[in-house]
């Protein structure tokens, strides 16, 4: 019992920083309808990134996220204007996937020609300390992960929510005639709310560069995760990829504890495989449109 | 006439003039050519069988659509190739056929974003609260999702969503389709209080009788070009316009030996409620 708990403290505290690198990828496709294969790679380059500033400037990497976010946002705009506006309006869907798995690439092959492929890690004061609460261990790294990625979570909600980007973003998701005709430009909110969903991946890299040793080929694992999390939360939700995120970070540790490690790591599909098989458009997702 | 004489004695070009513009989707070719002329403070309805290419017109001038010849020109000036946005930024409004408001927010939020290219709140509030008097359901389910108010209701917060512009040009395609009875009245009974203040609109109706009898203008679009234009009264009584658009009324059913077209066509106008909706 104190182990399964244990597993579920670790779990939900796991699935939140997915719950923030799948918000900007549910984002994305929400906006354009793209399934943005670079989001892993983004999320890389940002712990590489972080473990820079930390090692060259000595700056903290929760700290560096306020300066990796705004990056983020800028190389995301002017990703998504220079590779993925071209493209025809017709078979943009199909040629994105393309697209955004070239962006991947160029990214990995940027990172391994910068800092070799050997794996890094960053290695902070606190990085082993630990609180225990009630006889239970919780890391310090993923306690702040968490707090950090659940308050990005809320500030994201209010962007969208309260700001007249944010409506502008939803507007354009529900019903793109109907925004332009209000003045709405819709190549900009592409751009911006693309650069929006990239800059998710600034905080998630410091925290993913603190929990896990990581290189410039560790993007195809955490795409497909991110992958499972976004499909089963419902393409275009976010509500439904956090919970989604925690959901399966919930699973993952508990089988771990449970069962084995390989059956965490194999937890995601499953979970994803057996939602799908009940609920083809995931757990929160609408057949029609987005839900943003 | 292409001109009007204003108070001054001095001419004054037209609101909107489109003239012999040339419109379609990709290589198609919808319109053929269509002339139309309207006037400050007019309203004019525009009439046709499905497919005539009204919406066609319509998105020619709040620039969905980017004419491939001919020129639309605003009090004169040529805005043939304008965006919505700067067309916008002229006063012109668009409501098109579609439902367009954003069915995953607040009432309040759609209006919100009729102020998108407003800088200041408080002519944008100033302006809501204006809407309000004509439109008192914008205050009254301000915090209902759009999506979850009924056909008419959400007609009349697209409608009041237009004032926030304040508008020179309101352009409305077919405002009352899919509606009940009692929700098409109010409408018309909008669209007519809109006229009351000043405003210019072209109306595109399919329900043609009752377009007509809200308008000022009116004008017969068929296969992409204008066939008849004049006062919406001398529509109204026209025989052949009443026999072709205005349905069968008591006294003028088409007969069975009528032309294939023009059963079509009243068919197509014949007054029975339309619910299917985009
Ligand atoms: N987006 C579009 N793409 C291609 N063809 C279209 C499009 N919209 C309308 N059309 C075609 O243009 C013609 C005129 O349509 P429209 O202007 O909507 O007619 P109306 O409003 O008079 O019923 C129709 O034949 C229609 O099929
Ligand atoms: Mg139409």
């Amino acid at each position: 019992m104190h182990a399964l708990i244990q597993g579920l403290i670790l779990g939900v505290l796991t699935g939140g920083v997915y719950a923030l690198m799948a918000s900007g990828q549910t984002l994305i496709f929400g906006i354009m309808k793209v399934v943005n294969l670079a989001q892993g790679a983004f999320v890389i380059a940002s712990a590489y990134l972080a473990f820079t500033l930390f090692t060259r400037f000595g700056i903290d990497p929760f700290l560096a996220v306020l300066i990796t976010t705004p990056l983020m946002f800028c190389i995301g705009a002017a990703g998504q204007w220079l590779f993925l506006r071209p493209l025809r309006r017709e078979n943009a869907a199909e040629l994105s996937l393309l697209v955004t798995f070239a962006l991947a690439l160029l990214i990995e092959g940027i990172l391994s020609v910068t800092y070799s492929t050997t794996y890094r890690s960053i290695n902070t004061g606190y990085a082993n300390k630990s609180f225990e609460v009630a006889g239970y261990t919780v890391s310090a790294v993923r306690l702040y992960g968490f707090l950090l990625s659940i308050a990005l979570l809320g500030l994201l909600y209010g962007v969208l929510q309260k700001t007249r980007f944010g409506r502008a973003i939803r507007a354009t998701v529900q019903n793109p005639q109907s925004a332009a005709l209000l003045g709405v430009d819709a190549t900009r909110v592409q751009a911006y709310g693309f650069g929006l969903g990239i800059s998710t991946a600034a905080a998630s890299g410091s925290i993913f560069g603190l929990l896990y040793p990581f290189q410039s080929g560790s993007h195809y694992d955490l795409i497909s995760r991110l992958l499972s999390v976004v499909v089963l939360g419902g393409l275009g939700s976010i509500g439904g990829a956090v919970l989604a995120g925690i959901a399966i970070g919930v699973v993952s540790s508990v089988a771990a504890v449970l069962w084995s490690p390989t059956w965490s790591e194999m937890s995601f599909f499953v979970v994803l495989l057996l939602v799908l098989l009940v609920r083809p458009q995931g757990m929160f997702g609408r057949v029609e449109r987005g839900a943003v | 006439m292409t001109t009007a004489i204003n108070a001054d004695g001095q001419r004054k070009p037209p609101l909107l003039e489109i003239d012999d513009v040339v419109a379609g989707y990709g290589a198609g070719v919808i319109l053929k050519g269509v002339k139309l002329v309207l006037h400050r403070g007019d309203v004019m309805c525009l009439i046709g069988p499905n497919g005539a290419g009204k919406s066609t017109v319509l998105k020619t001038v709040s620039g969905l659509l980017r004419p491939k010849d001919g020129a639309v020109r605003l009090e004169g000036e040529d805005v043939t190739t304008e965006a919505p946005k700067a067309k916008l930024r002229r006063g012109v409004v668009h409501v098109p056929q579609e439902r367009s408001l954003f069915p995953g927010m607040t009432v309040w939020d759609n209006l919100l974003m009729g102020g998108y290219l407003m800088r200041n709140n408080k002519i944008l509030h100033a302006r809501i609260d204006e809407a309000a008097q004509m439109f008192p359901i914008i205050t009254s389910r301000r915090s209902a999702h759009a999506g979850s108010l009924s056909g008419g209701e959400q007609k009349q917060v697209e409608l009041a969503r237009t004032l926030l512009f304040d508008p020179k040009l309101i352009l409305l395609d077919e405002p009352s389709i899919g509606l009940d009875p009692k929700s098409r009245r109010l409408v018309f009974d909008a669209i007519r209080s809109l006229a009351a203040a000043g405003r210019t609109i072209l109306l595109v109706e399919q329900n043609a009788r009752s377009g007509l009898a809200a308008s000022d203008q009116g004008a017969v679009l068929e296969s992409g070009l204008v066939r008849l234009t004049g006062p919406a009264a001398h529509l109204l009584g026209d025989p052949e316009v009443a026999r072709l658009y205005l349905g069968a009324s008591q006294h003028a059913r088409p007969s069975n030996n009528a032309p294939a077209l023009s059963s079509a066509l009243a068919a197509v106008a014949a007054p029975t409620p339309q619910e299917e909706l985009t």
